[in-house]
């Protein structure tokens, strides 16, 4: 079964500020979308990032010296935890709020891709009009923001995406069969980068790279996502039944904007995480995994060969093909989806071996790439110029007015997998197979009767007792329509409790 | 609670709230060649001339996760 999501993590500016204070600017930006006055309703109960997928807890998470010290001001700041989250749940069953001072869309859960992309792009628009409403309100247009990972002063901010899988697949077998894959699919959906940094060690300039975050990780596997950053985050929360499901959190990719390169990059994960769950996994062990994933960025001839632990060498490309050919060998014929991730997959590996050219639009750090060289051809300048890294960030603006990937696509140069149709629709339903409409469902249709949300439960408001909508297995197409059809037509939330305890009895 | 009402993109759905997911086969699903192979260079050069050479110095931000 497949169900996937992405969190970004949006950069957030005022261009009319020398100091920007990102806590009040997101959490401005959040109740922007708003018409009513904000209302706590998001509950925290289902979120424990001290649960490690390795069996143990920790008594705490690492964050930096900086971190620490923004903490202490943050502690004085006259708003309540809740009010600097502005945690929003939205009618199309995504969750907008204030996530580490970076405003987050979090997309439903999706059964495909196609779901997948259109919520994706949904929240682009919604943070950006959420945007312009602030920027009404401020009188000029000077808040923006980027859909990127990092601010090329050594702080990054992620873009993770996130799958359901069996808790009955050993959480050593993930590791193993997703490393190497992890390390090197930046070659497919990295987002590209102009410089080298380090956290809390600045930017170099000068340098191209496949991918905004291989700079920032650390270490091979952490339940930390602040510091020491791992390639594979061990957080245990799944968001679903504990003992039946893990929610595999991924902190490692880069915020895409080709939607071609968000399909691959999800596509590809979901199928290496079949080919785990079938044993069928390249065996593929790589001597330093965090330096591979560096190595392999800081080189876009994809020359540049890793070390295994058996002492041979190999490329990036080449680790990508091994785990298409097993991919193929073992999956090919599953789907229409399946088929068209491997039959992409398969293109995207060829062309970067021939003419790249063919995936502008396509894979974002091609097309960044291309952007910079021509634009470096015109003006005459290296890369050494700084203008670059700005160009970089420009090309992750989601004002569709200045940002430069969208300038490539308006004209329509860059590969649309949605139609305006799939996204208006994203807009304001969730996917229709997944509990995330459900969730949308109940937020149009009983909005003063919501007590609670989050992820797997409804807990709805009203009488003695308190009425809970659970959804942690709740994952089944059928039984999720059979569901959102009771709700879609009982006049109250307990009406339909009532009848869905009733069906679910049945089943 | 919050109020959902009166913003365009947050309208009342249709009929059914709950439509069919699209597929990859479906109208407006797969991918879509763009209409060239090469991507004009003078408007996107225009565009990319506006962008302030200090930008990225000035853009600061907190570490996310």
């Amino acid at each position: 079964m497949r169900l996937f999501g992405i969190e970004t993590e949006y950069g957030i500016t005022r261009e009319d500020q020398d100091l920007v204070d990102p806590v009040v600017e997101s959490m401005e930006l959040v109740r922007a979308h708003l018409t009513a006055s904000f209302e706590r309703c998001w509950d925290y109960g289902g979120e424990d990032p001290h649960e490690d997928a390795r069996g143990f807890r920790v008594s705490g998470l690492q964050q930096d010296k900086e971190e620490d010290e923004f903490a202490k001001v943050d502690a004085h700041r006259p708003f309540s935890f809740h009010e600097m989250k502005s945690d929003l749940v939205l009618p199309n069953g995504a969750r907008f709020y204030n996530d580490h001072t970076h405003p987050e869309y979090s997309t439903p859960e999706c059964r495909t891709l196609l779901a997948l992309l259109a919520h994706d792009r949904a929240g682009e628009r919604i943070v950006q009009r959420a945007a312009e409403r602030r920027n009404h309100a401020l009188g000029g247009s000077h808040l923006q923001l980027y859909k990127n990972n990092t601010d090329f002063h050594g702080h990054s901010y992620g873009c993770h995406d996130n799958y359901l899988v069996s808790r009955s697949i050993p959480f050593p077998s993930l590791t193993a069969g997703l490393l190497p894959f992890l390390v090197s699919r930046q070659v497919i959906a990295g987002a590209g980068k102009v410089g080298v940094e380090g956290q809390e060690s600045g930017f170099v300039p000068g340098q191209y790279q496949l991918s905004q975050r291989a700079d920032f990780m650390e270490t091979d596997l952490s339940v930390d996502t602040m510091h020491n950053r791992p390639i594979l985050n061990t957080r245990d929360e799944p968001h679903a039944v504990r003992e039946k499901y893990r929610r595999l959190h991924l902190i490692i990719g880069d915020a895409n904007m080709c939607e071609y390169s968000t399909a691959l990059k999800v596509g590809t994960t979901q199928l290496v995480l079949e080919l785990i769950a079938r044993s069928a996994a390249p065996v593929l062990e790589l001597e330093h995994p965090v330096t591979a994933g560096k190595q392999l960025s800081r080189d876009q001839s994809l020359k540049a060969t890793v070390r295994l632990k058996d002492g041979s060498t190999i490329t990036g490309l080449d680790i990508q093909e091994q785990y298409y050919l097993a991919a193929q060998k073992h999956l090919a014929g599953l789907d229409q989806e399946t088929d068209w991730i491997l039959q992409e997959w398969a293109i995207t590996l060829r062309l970067l071996t021939g003419d790249r050219r063919q995936l502008v639009g396509r894979i974002d750090w091609v097309t960044k790439l291309w952007l910079l060289e021509t634009f470096m051809q015109e003006e005459r300048i290296g890369w050494d110029d700084p203008w670059l890294a700005s160009l970089d960030l420009e090309y992750h603006n989601v004002n569709p007015d200045r940002g430069l990937f969208l300038g490539l696509e308006a004209e329509g140069k860059a590969w649309r997998m949605t139609s305006e149709q799939d996204v208006e629709s994203a807009l304001v339903v969730g996917p229709a197979d997944t509990r995330a409409g459900i969730r949308g469902l109940c937020i149009r249709r009983f909005p003063d009767q919501i007590k609670t949300m989050q992820w797997e439960r409804i807990q709805f408001s009203g009488g003695l007792l308190p009425r809970t909508l659970e959804m942690g297995d709740l994952f089944e197409p059928q039984a999720v329509q059979a569901c959102a059809q009771i709700f879609e037509s009982a006049a109250s939330p307990m009406d339909a409790l009532n009848t869905w305890n009733r069906e679910k009895e049945s089943r | 609670m919050m109020n959902y009402i009166s913003i365009p993109e947050r309208r009342e759905g249709p009929g059914n709230p709950m439509p069919k997911a699209p597929s990859p086969s479906d109208e407006g699903g797969g991918p879509k060649r763009p209409e060239t192979g090469s991507p004009d260079k003078d408007n996107l050069l225009k565009r990319m001339r506006k962008v302030d050479p200090k930008q990225a110095e000035r853009y600061r931000q907190r570490t996310g996760e």
